[in-house]
């Protein structure tokens, strides 16, 4: 359910586009932001409405309108708003998913950071991926760490620590074997160069980038555990939030501001927003994406 | 800058014989935008635009384009306003006027990525305005338009020194106004501040052409460059910018701007920053395909290959 989004756009001309889509779909659009933080924008509603039609198929609804009515209606609302959550972000795990995080990652914010830590006798890297699914967000943050490694990060100890609620998401992301569908943003000179072959539809991730990352099972609720997670430069955690229900998800927020080190960033899934549910985090725009700050001490903007 | 480097700049512009003349309907039909009712603006814009056959032309060619998805392309301006309302017909004619004005040949900046953030930057300050109770999203959509023609300036006037600041900002991936002080030792500011005023544009619209880099120096209109120079920023960030990577980090609502903003309109504050981000994520497709329509080609890089 998580990983590094990148938004794709089709080249629909805009009446077209206006005439296609039922207007139901727009007040699902902004049912769903409201709840979950996700935004469909009005290119990707197709995607909404394919989401919802497998949803109506399975509960026999006949048409947009009826289906609102189950997702508004008790009881059972959310649960079926569940459902369609996970329709809509299927398909979103896969290595590379979002070039604009990486080039933000490694072109604006890694110089910032080692700028910063420059006089710290210890230099060490922590990047948090909650959430990591089978793997994916991980291996793409471990990767392009390496990439830095002869470079920014010379003679940095770097650390992806990754974590999900899920046991057997846990262990196929320890075993990094991924087909065509999750590679399918990944480039030949990654394939190469980081991967290995284990049969004619599968790579793997090669040992040394595995060495980078920890995966262990966390329960983003699971306070006392949270505690623990502290010291870390960046956290990822893309479509994970959106499960969960305004108090849960305030309290995991916190949790991750209170993780960050001063001068760490927070990211979320492409079109997913914290909404306004901290105040303390600064929201800041790189190209192509956006992030939340936690302000560093001589900023003088905490 | 020094005086003497702004009487150079006002002193070339004034006298350049390249510089354009802008076709004739432009200002009127910029005077119109937000002036009159949707009736009478109507009626006028049909009356001027008759005056100025090769602009009427070309609005019918690109309002008949795919782009827009009409069965039957329109035979008169009349008939395109009825298809695609006012609105869309006037941002193709007043694009057309001035891709006129600056034939593509003389560019150093690729003119398909110029005017994609020009009329990005204006949609986002029209945009901005729907946002803000007390503000002309007409007035706020022009400014945003005209924000940067010193770049067109700077093609024409200065199209060696430009090159060499161009060169710096895609090789260094900044910002194009830092590489243009550090290269040229003045910027796109204060040779758009001549234009205009060559032009006798509006004192506020000179204002953002003028200030929208250094919002401090500026004395009168200061809403209007802080909204104009928030959008511009947004833009850049959002695939609107100059073609090439910009490395940097951009916190708008810690940026003097949003301050000066906020404190003439507090319904800023009410804005969900985010969603409004996403929203002109939608608008992006639709600017390219406009571009592409009114200027034939859609360059990709601006930077020198």
């Amino acid at each position: 359910m998580t990983t590094i989004t990148q938004s794709t756009t089709l080249p629909i001309a805009p009446t077209k586009r206006v005439e296609a889509v039922d207007p139901v779909y727009r007040q699902i659009r902004d049912l769903v932001y409201k709840v979950s933080g996700i935004y469909k924008a009005e290119e990707k509603l197709y995607l909404l409405a394919d989401g919802c039609g497998r949803r109506m198929k399975q509960l026999g609804s006949r048409t947009p309108r009826e289906y609102w009515d189950q997702l508004t209606a008790q009881p059972g609302r959310d649960g079926e708003l569940r459902h369609l959550l996970n329709e809509i972000t299927i398909g979103e795990t896969s290595l590379f998913r979002s070039q604009p995080q990486v080039d933000a990652l490694r072109k604006v914010i890694l110089p910032e950071i080692v700028a910063e830590k420059t006089k710290q006798i210890t230099k060490r890297l922590r990047i948090w991926s909650a959430g990591c699914s089978t793997g994916e967000e991980s291996y793409t943050l471990a990767m392009n760490m390496l990439e830095e490694s002869e470079r920014l990060l010379k003679g940095w100890t770097v650390e992806v620590v990754a974590t999900d609620l899920n046991d057997r998401s846990v262990e196929t992301a320890k075993a990094g074997i991924y087909g065509d569908y999750a590679l399918r943003s990944t480039t030949e000179y990654f394939k190469r160069k980081y991967f290995s072959t284990v049969d004619e539809k599968k790579l793997q991730v090669r040992p040394e980038v595995k060495k980078l990352v920890t995966f262990s099972r966390l329960n983003l609720q699971d306070d006392s555990k949270m505690l623990f997670m502290k010291g870390m430069d960046l956290i990822f955690c893309c479509n994970v939030l959106i499960y969960f229900d305004g108090v849960s998800k305030s309290k995991v927020i916190n949790h991750f501001f209170t993780n960050l080190n001063f001068g760490g960033y927070f990211f979320l899934g492409t079109s997913e927003s914290l909404m306004k549910l901290n105040e303390q985090f600064h929201l800041v725009h790189f190209p192509g994406t956006i992030a939340y700050w936690k302000p560093s001490l001589k900023s003088g903007k905490l | 800058m020094t005086a003497s480097v702004a009487a150079m700049i006002r002193e070339r512009v004034q006298n350049i014989e390249t510089m354009p003349a802008i076709p004739a309907v432009f200002l009127p039909l910029l005077k119109l935008l937000g002036n009159a009712s949707e009736d009478v603006k109507l009626d006028e814009v049909v009356r001027l635009v008759s005056y100025d056959g090769t602009i009427a032309g070309q609005c019918l060619r690109v309002a008949g384009s795919p782009l827009f998805g009409l069965a039957k392309s329109p035979e008169s301006i009349k008939g395109a306003v009825l298809s695609l309302g006012l609105r869309r017909v006037e941002t193709i004619l007043l694009t057309c006027c001035l891709g006129q004005a600056f034939p593509a040949k003389t560019w150093v900046l690729d003119p398909a990525v110029f005017w994609r953030h020009s009329l990005g930057c204006a949609m986002v300050c029209r945009k901005f305005s729907e946002k803000l109770a007390a503000v002309d999203g007409e007035k706020a959509y022009m400014a945003g338009l005209l924000h940067d023609i010193g770049f067109m300036v700077n093609c024409l006037v200065f199209p060696k020194e430009f090159a060499v600041a161009m060169e710096r900002a895609c090789r260094e991936e900044i910002p194009l106004d830092e590489a243009e002080r550090a290269t040229m030792g003045f910027t796109h500011c204060e040779t758009g501040r001549a234009l205009a005023e060559k032009w006798k544009l509006a004192d506020d619209v000179i204002e953002v052409i003028a200030n929208h880099h250094a919002i401090e120096q500026s004395q009168k209109a200061q809403p209007w460059v802080a909204l104009v120079h928030l959008s511009d920023l947004l833009c850049r960030m959002r695939g609107l910018g100059y073609g090439y990577y910009e490395r940097h980090m951009v916190d708008l609502m810690a940026d003097p701007a949003w301050a000066i903003l906020l404190k003439e309109h507090r319904d800023l504050g009410g804005v969900d920053l985010v969603r409004f981000t996403f929203e002109l994520d939608e608008a992006v497709e639709d600017i390219h395909a406009l571009v592409a329509a009114v200027f034939g080609s859609a360059g990709q890089t601006a930077c020198p290959q």
